[in-house]
């Protein structure tokens, strides 16, 4: 029983799993940031914190 | 509130709350003096062991207030004065709620206070980080629903539609915390002062360091890399280098970052697909780290000269380049190899005050230079003391960190040294301490000159403070609302909501995916590992010691995991096992040798070794560094709590015999006379045999002797 269990734990598929999703994460994340149109938004945004607002 | 419409020009409004913003800072800066100061004290203790004066001083319950007050009250005080901060400016409107940010202030600083007070006592669960007790455990996730609450609704009431990505990683922060801190901190109490955790042996470690590593994640990470994403541009008057590269930064290391915690157990009894994988996904973490230092620094580009002229962006730079260091230093010291010669040693220490003092300390500074003449409506009162702070500074980390490194490696390689003849060639464990006392003191110096460095930053505050107007009115500020963003035509108010619950879900699911996947098979590990090896659980009594042990931090210096590394099995005998440990609860395998392992301690020294030993380290070792303990020769035992907690672990499935569930008054009482009869025969004074000192060496006499090997 012990012996059937440990050997899940070295489950090649899990750990294969793992790697599957993270590189469709990092894979999706660069599609998304480089999606049509995006590069306005992106310097929008990144002028967010250099917006100084006028103080009354 | 204090937000008027004036629908006409479309102009709102706003008046920030920055009250709250000084109240945090001025909390940061009075903890960093303490949590500094006791840093010093216990690095001075590890050379000079005759500093551990009396009980409440000795290192072992001041280590973990040096760990507790860096993170939660230095960096976690920081932390809220920043995203205060920088939150309102991003979003363009006050605070949700000036009650709950008082509530919030104030709740933290009380269970900073408590945490003061309850470590030197020795009231702790015994688990790194975590140290705090189940009352003051729940006080920190109410003020953290408070901070939560607090922050969202001002999410809610927000006058900017889009999220700069500074608050997607506070989001994080806020989300993944709570988990972390909740799931690691279930135990069960038997009176306000002492409680169990629920998970045992190989669960609690794996919880313990999906915890801990994760503390450093997403407590001295994330909320930092937000920090960075605000500040760093704001300082430098600059777009950040490039937005994108954020994005996919912010998405690859929260997902990644949460599968890194057992890299803290490599080479144990862990299962080994979770080593692997710890060891994968850790260096798979030093490309999003890099991606994001590069981004900070780059920030800079074409205007470079900052970097000689600001005393601000200098420690920017320095605190991301401290930041790219720590993260490639941690993938390397998850690689099993590197890991078997760094870990338990000096090494790791220097690592995380890379990280801690180099990253968050640096970053912490620059936010407090540039934000204090803010809040004051005044100027820095001296940027040349400034500069001053930060070249004494960096000589304190390089100084902390060189000694620690190479103390790390020293020792590590005296504990595997071989002669010809396969014996090892320091066999006496002290023989390896004796070498590296020398670099404590210069660590020590290194933390010294670190606060010099900070005493300058306290006083040119306080200048600075003290020249600052009286009457400090809250910034207020005109805003445009935000239907006139170029980007995306206005959808209507329910979108701009929809992303924030959408974006903090799947941040959630990011950081679920990595812990369901590494933890939850290990939760039913006990169904397996009971069979074939036989495990016998402590006695009341040696319970009663292991409650000592903790009470007093040993597990600070020592481990109990004899790792499969030849030089582990040949000093200390063959490798632990994931049932030697099974029923204790908390698991104390450690972090950290400054002693030698003690998992199989049992028997090897008799028990008047033990006695004088905990009496006086140095009578019965000459060169141990260890503190002395002469105060468990005259407490007395709490033998009336023992059948409390016998049942307690009995409920918890660890087997107790009948007697030992409804006798164990009796059964320890008269384990303790036997022990305090044979120290008598060998002549030690008065009577043992309710004394602290007894259990505690009937808990040391049983390590490894329980069977399960």
């Amino acid at each position: 029983m012990k012996q059937l269990a440990l050997s899940q734990f070295n489950d090649i598929y899990l750990i294969a799993i793992g790697f599957f999703l993270f590189f469709s994460v990092f894979i999706g994340a660069i599609l998304w940031v480089y999606r049509k149109g995006s590069k306005k938004h992106y310097d929008y945004l990144s002028q967010l914190p250099l917006r100084e607002e006028n103080r009354t | 509130m204090s937000s008027s419409n004036d629908t006409n020009s479309g102009l709102i409004e706003v008046k920030y709350n920055d009250q709250i913003v000084r109240m945090f800072t001025l909390a940061t800066i009075f903890w960093a003096t303490i949590a500094f100061l006791v840093g010093i004290i216990i690095a001075l203790q590890m050379a000079i062991p005759q500093l551990n004066v009396t009980g409440w001083l000795t290192f072992g319950r001041l280590r973990p207030l040096h760990t507790n007050a860096a993170i939660f009250a230095f960096a976690g005080n920081a932390i809220f004065a920043g995203i205060y901060h920088s939150t309102q400016r991003l979003l363009k409107t006050r605070l949700f709620s000036d009650g709950l940010s008082k509530l919030h202030f104030w709740g933290w600083q009380f269970i900073i206070v408590l945490a003061v007070i309850t470590l030197p006592l020795g009231i702790s669960q015994g688990k790194e980080y975590a140290e705090l007790e189940w009352p003051i455990d729940l006080a920190i996730v109410l003020i953290w629903v408070v901070f939560a609450i607090n922050f969202f609704g001002t999410l809610v009431r927000r006058n900017e539609k889009h999220l700069y990505v500074a608050i997607w990683f506070y989001i994080a922060t806020i989300v993944t915390v709570a988990l972390l801190y909740i799931v690691n901190a279930i135990s069960i109490p038997i009176s306000p002062f002492k409680s169990y955790i629920v998970y045992a042996g190989i669960q609690d470690a794996l919880i313990q360091w999906w915890y801990g590593h994760n503390a450093v994640a997403f407590f001295l990470t994330t909320p930092f890399l937000g920090l960075m994403y605000y500040y760093m541009p704001k300082a430098a008057n600059r777009p950040i280098y490039s937005y994108r590269l954020s994005v996919v930064h912010f998405w690859s290391l929260i997902f990644l970052y949460i599968w890194a915690g057992p890299h803290h157990l490599l080479s144990t009894a862990l299962p080994g697909w979770l080593q692997t994988l710890a060891t994968v996904f850790s260096v798979m973490l030093w490309a999003p780290s890099w991606g994001g230092a590069v981004n900070g620094i780059l920030t800079l580009r074409g205007s470079w000269n900052l970097l000689r002229t600001d005393p601000i962006i200098k420690f920017f730079v320095a605190a991301i380049t401290f930041y790219a260091m720590a993260t490639f230093e941690g993938p390397l010291l998850s690689i099993k190899a590197v890991n078997s010669l760094g870990h338990y040693t000096d090494w790791i220490v220097g690592h995380v005050h890379l990280g801690t003092l180099g990253w968050n300390g640096f970053l912490i500074f620059g936010i407090v230079y540039f934000i204090v003449p803010k809040l004051w409506s005044t100027e820095l009162y001296s940027k040349k003391m400034a500069n001053i702070h930060f070249w004494i500074g960096i000589l304190g980390i390089l100084f902390y960190y060189v000694s620690m490194l190479s103390a790390g490696i020293t020792q590590s390689l005296m504990w595997r040294a071989v002669d010809a003849n396969g014996h090892l060639v320091y066999p006496d464990f002290v023989e390896t301490v004796i070498r590296i006392i020398p670099l404590f003191l210069f660590r020590a110096l290194g933390g010294a000159l670190f606060l010099a460095g900070y005493v300058l930053l306290l006083y040119n505050v306080y200048k600075t403070i003290k020249q600052a107007p009286k009457e400090l009115v809250e910034e207020t500020v005109q805003i445009k609302l935000s239907h006139s963003a170029p980007v995306h035509p206005e959808r209507g108010h329910r979108k701009l909501e929809g992303m924030a619950v959408a974006f903090t879900v799947l941040a959630l699911i990011a950081i679920l995916v990595g812990s369901i996947i590494e933890i939850v098979p290990t939760l039913s590990i006990n169904k397996y590992v009971k069979t074939e090896n036989k495990v016998e659980p402590f006695t009341p009594l040696e319970l009663a010691g292991r409650d000592i042990y903790i009470k007093e931090g040993c597990y600070t210096c020592h481990s109990q995991m004899i790792r499969t590394i030849p030089s582990d099995e040949l000093r200390y005998g063959p490798a632990s096992t994931i049932e030697e440990s099974m029923y204790d609860r908390p698991f104390q395998w450690g972090s950290k040798r400054t002693g030698p392992d003690l998992a199989r301690l049992g028997k090897k020294y008799p028990d008047l070794w033990h006695y004088m030993h905990m009496e006086d380290p140095r009578a019965v070792i000459k060169e141990s560094i260890m503190p002395a303990y002469p105060w468990l020769i005259t407490s007395k035992i709490d033998f009336d709590g023992l059948e409390k907690r016998v049942s307690l672990f009995n409920k918890l499935g660890v087997p107790y015999s009948e007697e030992a569930l409804h006798d164990a008054n009796n059964l320890a009482k008269a384990q303790a006379k036997k022990i305090a009869d044979v120290l008598k025969k060998q002549g030690v004074k008065g009577d043992m045999s309710d004394k602290n000192i007894t259990a505690l060496i009937a808990y040391l006499q049983a390590l490894g002797q329980k069977g399960g090997e």
